[in-house]
């Protein structure tokens, strides 16, 4: 019985020791290396002085050895912590002090982004030059004898991902070895990951999904090809030579994909390997949609929906996307998702309500936090003993049983006595043909409460004339839902932490162009 | 200006990049330009030198360094006056 990845990959090395596991453009590694190198990766560690369930900080780049070092930290009995590169200084150092690590593995390159604010945090390379003060994991490994020392059972602690709300600090979500094989295995069923898979990872190794392809890797015997998107055409050229079968992307990847500023060499190619794209952190709009459906006519389209507290919670069946493009789908196996109203009852079709989850992939709790634990990490009392995630999301369920994603619970409208969704704004925008992504959100306006406003971003960076397209989303938008102001940007910012559209910051944004601090216009109109 | 003081420009001006700016340096691998920047990038080398980039070149190889760059875009313009040959 394997209630960890670690294990997964134990028996994938000796099932097909021979078949390449990882590739990251001239470096690969089969099954059997990559045992090897975890393994040796934990013995440094342990020689360093790592105890079991201390937390390790993982910053790095995308390489073969990130992987290895993300795996010798499981093997290591310790816990992983990802901190993505880049990442604002004040975060890491929230990050690092909040976790309590003993340990930060990074990169040569980057020393310097680290160091300052790691007084009682071991610092060690994971990848890079071996000329430097602190110990070096490829340097160590040729040297030590790989041993197996994992003792951890599915209840202990395996990673603590950092996800950044829509307020404050970001928080350390607790995730056991269970948590990881559940998930794996839940995800592996629905998307029917196997030996012959080539997954192309453009995610980063920095939260669940993209650490769930290293999983779905080594619990299928898959082939994992790693990839930094820059320009496009190097992706479509690695997707066709490579005969890759699976591409998980987000919606600010797919933007990237298919930026109409440059020529694309789409056509030229030929994708039919492609068994799959899958999809969560964002709205697919229809300019995403169609352009994976006419470059990748092969493949299936799988829109999923997730919060880190609960891993992954709904995906939509690849054949009701074009019925259903707007819907997360329904529950993923071994879980179940509620719409329960403010007491508890379950709400009617199209009612809506909060999504709450429970099943396998319920993580521990906010780290460190029990406050904010027991509010979002609670029981039910039709499921006594059991711990479910309130996610705050406001859902709603039709008479088939699809879910839809409303808002997060603190975006809903207010507006002429009317409860208005930013979802259903934003879904209605993204529809027209020229826009890629959209964001509604609230504007005070003492009248009617409040006004709807909505950024967009288009195919052509150009703005729109906004007479015109108030005119198109006046006859496909009821009269309160019509954005009172339409606000053109040519980029969205994205988070850091996760690749999600930067809802804060284009509010913010948004704010500055109508002319007015976030501030005072919660508190008066604004006339622009 | 020489092309290379034309690129090395924009590099600085664009990104506020500060340190040594060798013509074989990685731009991409040292972060000076991320997956947003090098489409701006792609877009300014081909207003700025009057050329047009097609599918094919436009590629991490092509662009990743300046030496690379002003390759580029010589093969272009030898092959727009009708002499010398498109790079392979």
């Amino acid at each position: 019985m394997s209630s960890s990845v670690t294990r997964f990959l134990c028996e994938t090395a000796e099932r097909l020791p021979d078949k390449v596991a990882i590739v990251c453009r001239t470096r690969s590694a089969t099954f059997a290396q990559l045992h090897q190198e975890a393994l040796a990766t934990a013995e440094c560690l342990h020689e360093i002085g790592v105890e079991p369930g201390d937390r390790v900080g993982i910053c790095m780049e995308k390489t073969l050895d990130q992987v290895s070092v993300i795996l010798g930290v499981l093997f290591a009995n310790a816990v992983v912590v990802p901190i993505l590169p880049r990442l604002k200084q004040p975060n890491i150092q929230h990050i690092i002090e909040n976790s309590g690590m003993s340990s930060l593995v990074t990169d040569s390159d980057r020393m310097n982004e680290v160091t300052g604010f790691a007084d009682r945090t071991k610092l060690i390379i994971g990848h890079g030059e071996i000329d430097t003060d602190w110990p070096n994991l490829p340097y160590m490994r040729r040297f030590i004898r790989p041993r197996m020392f994992f003792d951890r059972i599915g209840n202990d602690n395996a990673a603590v991902i950092y996800s950044s709300g829509s307020t404050g600090r970001p928080k350390g979500i607790l995730i056991s070895h269970r948590n990881l094989a559940d998930g794996t295995n839940i995800v592996a069923e629905y998307l029917g990951t196997n030996e012959n898979d080539r997954i192309c990872c453009v995610l980063s190794f920095n939260f669940d999904y993209g650490l769930n392809q290293i999983w779905q890797t080594i619990r299928k015997g898959a082939t994992l090809y790693l990839h930094n998107l820059a320009l496009p055409n190097d992706l479509f050229s690695l997707l066709a030579a490579q005969k890759i079968t699976a591409l998980p992307v987000m919606p600010v990847i797919i933007t990237k994909m298919f930026d109409k500023r440059l020529k694309l060499a789409t056509a030229s190619y030929d994708f039919s390997s492609l068994r799959y794209v899958c999809t969560t952190g964002g709205r697919v709009s229809d300019v995403m949609l169609r352009d994976l459906k006419t470059t990748f006519p092969s493949a299936k389209i799988y829109s999923m929906f997730g919060l880190t507290e609960a891993f992954r919670s709904t995906y939509l069946d690849p054949a009701k996307i074009d019925s259903h493009p707007t819907s997360i789908g329904k529950a993923i196996p071994d879980c179940q998702v509620l719409v329960l109203d403010e007491n508890g009852e379950e709400c009617p079709p199209n009612v809506v309500g909060e999504l709450v989850h429970r099943g396998a992939t319920v993580t521990k709790g906010y780290w460190r936090d029990p406050e904010t634990t027991a509010k979002v990490f609670r029981s039910h009392p039709r499921f006594p003993g059991e711990m479910l995630v309130f996610s705050g999301d406001k859902v709603r369920r039709d008479e088939e049983g699809y879910l839809y994603f409303v808002a997060r619970g603190d975006e809903m409208i207010k507006t002429k006595g009317f409860r208005v969704s930013p979802t259903e704004v934003e879904a209605e925008v993204v529809r027209h043909p020229e826009i890629v992504d959209a964001v509604a959100f609230a504007v005070t306006n003492i009248e009617v409460g409040e006004d709807v406003a909505c950024a967009y971003t288009t195919v052509t960076r150009q703005p729109l004339a906004e007479h015109t397209l108030k005119q198109y989303l006046k006859t496909h938008l009821p009269n309160h839902m019509v954005p009172a102001y339409l606000i053109h940007f040519e980029s969205f910012p994205i988070t850091g932490n996760a690749g999600k559209l930067d809802r804060k910051a284009i509010k913010q944004a948004a704010f500055e162009r109508l002319g007015a601090e976030p501030q005072s216009v919660e508190s008066s109109s604004v006339q622009v | 200006m020489t092309d290379l003081e034309i690129l090395s420009n924009y590099i600085r001006n664009e990104t506020g990049y500060e340190g040594e700016l060798s013509p074989e340096l990685d731009l991409l691998e040292k972060q000076i330009l991320d997956s947003f920047s090098i489409v701006q990038w792609a877009m300014f080398i081909q207003e700025r030198f009057g050329i047009e980039l097609e599918a094919e070149e436009l590629v991490r190889d092509n662009l990743s360094s300046l030496s690379n760059v002003m390759a580029l875009v010589n093969s272009k313009r030898s092959a727009s006056v009708g002499h010398g040959q498109n790079r392979p």
